[in-house]
């Protein structure tokens, strides 16, 4: 059975007060441990489908099924719980705490679980310095350069090891190297931690260098 | 077309219109009513239309006595009634006009039409009758339970029966302020309680269930109590005396005024239950914990920081412009010294130095930063000072009990007519209740005192000078060169010598005018001792050994040419200082047995007494009466004796009380929007912490320790600036024109419950006040601060 499957979906947004139905029932399989890349012109709804994927937004009728179960006929804080425990978000920016360094932003997912902090910021701290990061865990999101930022977040979408990372345009903001960089992290989390990763990007090169690829277009996704 | 995709429409010119007729309608009902007397007046008086059924209530009244009204033979009754409740209805009809369905629009059906329902949506109700029942019926619980309570604690049983049903009962009548607090603090509970369940039920705040609730099932009690005050006939139909209701009514002396404000408390409980259960159940669990969210909170607004604190504290203890100066010295010096390393290092390492340039700049506060500073200024200045004016008005009440207990008993034991013949008998039984510390008999009546300067007014007492000081103060009040003594000795008023010297030449050489000799040989008269006050002493202008005459319009005696007024001549002995101008200019003290001579008087007035604790002087003296087995003996404490006064100074206090508590809302009001300013600030923040799986109790939770922290901040600093004022008010002073105050300085005393409140309801206060930020907060979409910038 599919990880994540995807049942007739709508959803729409307004914009200046028109709407916009940027999901016209979409429906998708997805299974554990694949690696799958979106790809989509500017509006048409990759990031919508994304948060719907991520359960940080609702759809307007459909369900989203995680294992089987209805993600959306749980309550509030259940979906909260949920979302903490089985998905990792990346986004375009880093959307890093800023009151907080490096390893506190790392650990906070598992501080938001009520972990002790010893634990949880050990294994941040391991988790920094695996994505090169360790010299600089005390620094705070201002000290840091936008690949450095970027770690730092992919790090935090980790430390919980959740079944689902979910990156909506991870290297976007940053150069080509950097965003190479990135996207071996990206890979490697896929093939060494066996997490379900979808990656929506601009980026032909990196959408071409994954296994399987979606296109969303017209409210409908098809494989690319 | 689907029924569901009209909406309701709303005229206003209608309702507005409905309302008005329906008002003139409920007008000519009560006027109406109020005509034909009976349950009219109540009916009229509970202004219940203001809480909304009272139009149906009155109209049942009505309709009662519409038909009652003709035996009685109202004119004015039926017709105006038919009017009144036709008027009403076409209001209400009015208003039900204005309310209507809009027209469809014209937009077809979406791609998504006959697709299953969002599950959270088909599941959704938006009115609990559940929570109403849990958050009315839990106010009227818990009012319910104070009564009770505060009934079976203390003397709430109907006060006639008062005396026999304690004595059935075995007794839990504990003193009146444990009851009333034990009765409180269950009660509180109990609205708390309520709030909880109700809102963890419902898993939302479900204010409109609330309110409804409140009003319709917990505001009839304070009404119906209200009128209970103003209809006797009520109280004793239901057999209850409204004092006895709350404690603080006999406190304050308003016992309605002081049931709105447990009403008020209750109502607290009950908003502060209903938002901690929805923190707590969140939408599903109960999870009071806080973990992350106080780490978030410290990080947002870090109030603790010592320069914060201790800037606030130096404004509230000095005012503002001194620490301002002093800030901007210490800064100016700071930065001068800053910029010279930094120019210093600029010439070894300019890239060190636009680094430390960076970092001066991270070091700057931003407006939110001065925002909580200002909040916490706003509440510490309110607490502050609620503590020093509660603090000075207690010294007052304080000062003024000391000198009134100074001088007059706790409680005074008589009978309800005629004098105590057999006082030592009485004092004798009196002596075994305990809490009894010091009895003294007396007489008192009113006369007239004279000198060679002056006449005067004044109250006359007898008393007996080896027992009053058990009792008074009189003995420490008399000033040097007096004696109390000396009542019993007055022939020791005078020095022996001037009494040979002075006044004993000046009777010897007295000569009779006619008979134009010398009368008998000199033997000084010793007149009876007695004792006045300072300002008396001053008006009469006598000193220690100068002879007054006592005038007693009572008793008179047979002269020559009819009754004269009773006259005698006293010796001041001694002259006595309380402090109350009242007492020092209006009293006068001689022996018990020249008063019993004087004023025909066998045994005494009655018995002043002394009890261990002056606040169960109440329970104490009741106690008396029952041993002395009741009726004709009676006992008065002296709350009961002075009533008048203690209950002005109380209200006098609550209202300072609460205008104070103006500053604290002020405060709260800053706290609002500083609270609303860090979470527009914050939004991208909330959405981030949401998508990291927070659910919304716990970004409920970060707001509110925000809010929480500035006021504990705010009321902490307002603690000690509050009491270190009162300190220094205490040690150093501030004086007082003695001539209008009677009272050398400020007096000071601080009360440790009192104080404790005031800090406790700025606390709650900001609490409350970032309820609303913190639910704004929590519904900040995810996805709306996570957009692409």
């Amino acid at each position: 059975m599919a990880l994540l499957s995807i049942r007739n979906v709508f959803k729409s947004y307004f914009l200046h007060g028109k709407r916009i139905d940027v999901l016209r029932g979409v429906s998708l399989d997805i299974n554990a441990g694949e690696l799958i890349s979106m790809i989509g012109a500017s509006g048409a709804g990759k990031s919508t489908f994304l948060h719907v994927l991520g359960t940080l937004d609702a759809p307007a009728a459909g369900e989203v099924l995680f294992d089987g179960r209805s993600v959306f006929s749980m309550n509030d804080a259940e979906i909260a719980e949920f979302r903490n425990r089985t998905i990792g978000f990346v986004f375009q920016s880093h959307y890093l705490l800023p009151e907080f360094t490096a390893l506190e932003n790392v650990a906070m997912p598992a501080l938001i679980q009520r972990k002790d902090r010893g634990p949880a910021y050990a294994y941040a701290r391991e988790l920094l310095e695996r994505v090169g990061l360790g010299s600089r865990v005390d620094h705070r999101p201002g000290e840091l350069s936008g690949g450095e930022a970027q770690r730092v977040a992919l790090a935090r979408a980790l430390v919980l090891k959740p079944a689902v990372l979910l990156a909506d345009e991870p290297t976007g903001n940053l150069d080509p190297t950097t965003g190479e960089g990135i996207h071996q992290l990206l890979r490697d989390v896929n093939r060494d931690l066996g997490i379900t990763a979808v990656v929506v990007t601009h980026n032909e090169t990196l959408a071409r260098s994954m296994p399987r690829r979606l296109r969303l277009a017209g409210g409908q996704v098809s494989e690319a | 077309m689907h029924p569901a995709e009209r909406q309701t429409d709303y005229r206003w010119p209608f309702l507005w219109a409905g309302a008005l007729v329906a008002l003139v309608g409920a007008i000519l009902l009560g006027v109406a009513i109020s005509e034909s007397e009976a349950w009219a007046e109540v009916a009229g008086a509970l202004g219940l239309s203001f809480v909304g059924w009272g139009g149906l209530v009155q109209s049942f009244d009505a309709g009662a006595l519409a038909l009652g009204a003709q035996k009685a033979g109202a004119v004015a009754g039926p017709k105006m009634l038919v009017a009144g409740t036709l008027v009403w209805l076409a209001g209400w009809g009015l208003i039900a006009t204005g309310i209507r369905r809009s027209p469809a629009s014209e937009e077809g059906p979406s791609p998504a039409a006959g697709a299953p329902l969002y599950p959270r949506l088909a599941r959704y109700r938006d009115f609990y009758w559940s929570t109403l029942g849990a958050y009315g019926g839990g106010i009227l619980l818990a009012e319910l339970v104070l009564l009770l309570l505060q009934t079976v604690l203390s003397s709430g049983v109907p006060s006639d029966l008062g005396g026999a049903a304690r004595e059935a009962s075995g007794g839990l009548s504990l003193p009146p302020t444990i009851a009333f607090a034990i009765a409180f603090i269950v009660s509180m509970a109990v609205s708390f309680a309520s709030g909880f369940v109700g809102a963890s039920r419902a898993q939302r705040l479900s204010f409109p269930e609330a309110t409804i609730g409140v009003f319709y099932l917990g505001l009839p009690v304070p009404i119906l109590l209200s009128l209970m005050e103003r209809v006797p006939s009520l109280q004793l139909a239901l057999g209850y005396r409204l004092r006895e209701v709350t404690y603080v009514a006999g406190l304050i002396g308003r016992p309605e005024l002081a049931y709105w404000l447990v009403f008020a408390a209750l109502v607290l409980a009950l908003i502060l239950g209903i938002n901690t259960g929805f923190i707590a159940a969140g939408s599903g669990r109960v999870d009071l914990r806080l973990g992350f969210e106080l780490f978030v909170a410290r990080r947002h607004v870090a109030v603790f920081r010592p320069s914060l604190l201790l800037g606030a504290l130096a404004v509230l203890m000095f005012g503002i412009i001194p620490p301002l100066i002093v800030y901007f010295i210490i800064r100016g010096a700071e930065a001068a010294v800053e910029r010279t390393r930094v120019k210093a290092l600029g010439l070894a390492d300019p890239l060190a130095a636009a680094s430390a340039q960076h970092r001066m700049k991270l070091h700057e506060q931003s407006p939110t930063m001065m925002m909580t500073a200002l909040s916490v200024g706003g509440v510490g200045v309110g607490v502050m000072a609620l503590i020093i004016v509660l603090s000075v008005m207690s010294g007052f009440e304080a000062d003024l009990q000391q000198k009134i207990l100074g001088t007059n008993a706790h409680a005074v034991v008589s009978r309800y007519a005629g004098d105590l013949p057999d006082y030592d008998k009485v004092m004798q039984q009196v002596k075994r209740v305990p809490g009894v510390v010091g009895q003294t008999p007396f007489i008192i009546n009113q006369v007239m005192i004279a000198s060679e300067g002056n006449v005067d007014g004044v109250i006359i007492k007898g008393i007996d000078p080896k027992s009053v000081g058990s009792v008074t103060d009189l003995p420490q009040n008399i000033l040097p060169g007096g004696d109390l003594d000396h009542l019993e000795q007055p022939a020791r008023i005078l020095p022996s010598s001037a009494v040979e010297d002075g006044e004993g030449k000046k009777d010897a050489a007295e000569e009779d005018p006619i008979i134009g000799k010398a009368s008998k040989p000199a033997k000084p008269t010793v007149l009876p001792g007695i004792i006045i006050g300072r300002e008396l002493a001053a008006s009469l202008r006598v000193v220690v050994g100068d002879r007054v005459n006592v005038v007693s319009p009572l008793g008179t005696e047979l002269g020559p040419s009819g009754p004269i007024p009773k006259s005698r001549a006293f010796r001041v002995a001694g002259v006595f200082y309380s402090g109350m101008y009242e007492y020092d200019s209006k009293f006068v003290y001689i022996l018990l047995k020249e008063a019993q001579d004087f004023f025909a008087v066998k045994g005494a007035t009655g018995i002043e007494l002394k009890v261990a604790d002056i606040d169960d002087a109440r329970r104490i003296s009741n106690q008396v009466v029952r041993v002395l087995g009741g009726y004709p003996y009676r006992a008065r404490d002296w709350g009961e004796m002075n009533k008048n006064l203690f209950s002005a100074l109380r209200l006098e206090k609550l209202v300072m009380g609460i205008i104070l508590s103006i500053i604290i809302i002020v405060a709260a009001g800053l706290i609002v929007a500083t609270v609303i300013m860090l979470v527009l600030e914050k939004r991208k923040e909330i959405s981030v912490l949401k998508a990291l799986g927070v659910p919304d109790g716990g970004i409920v939770k970060i707001f509110l320790a925000e809010g929480l922290q500035i006021g504990v901040a705010g009321g902490v600093l307002g603690l000690f600036s509050g009491l270190a004022w009162c300190l220094f008010i205490e040690k150093v002073g501030i004086k007082l024109d003695p001539e209008v105050y009677y009272i050398p300085a400020l007096p000071v005393r601080i009360e440790p419950v009192q104080t404790a409140l005031a800090v406790v309801i700025a606390v709650l206060v900001t609490y409350l006040a970032s309820i609303y930020p913190a639910l704004k907060a929590s519904s900040v979409e995810p996805v709306e601060g996570l957009k692409a910038e």
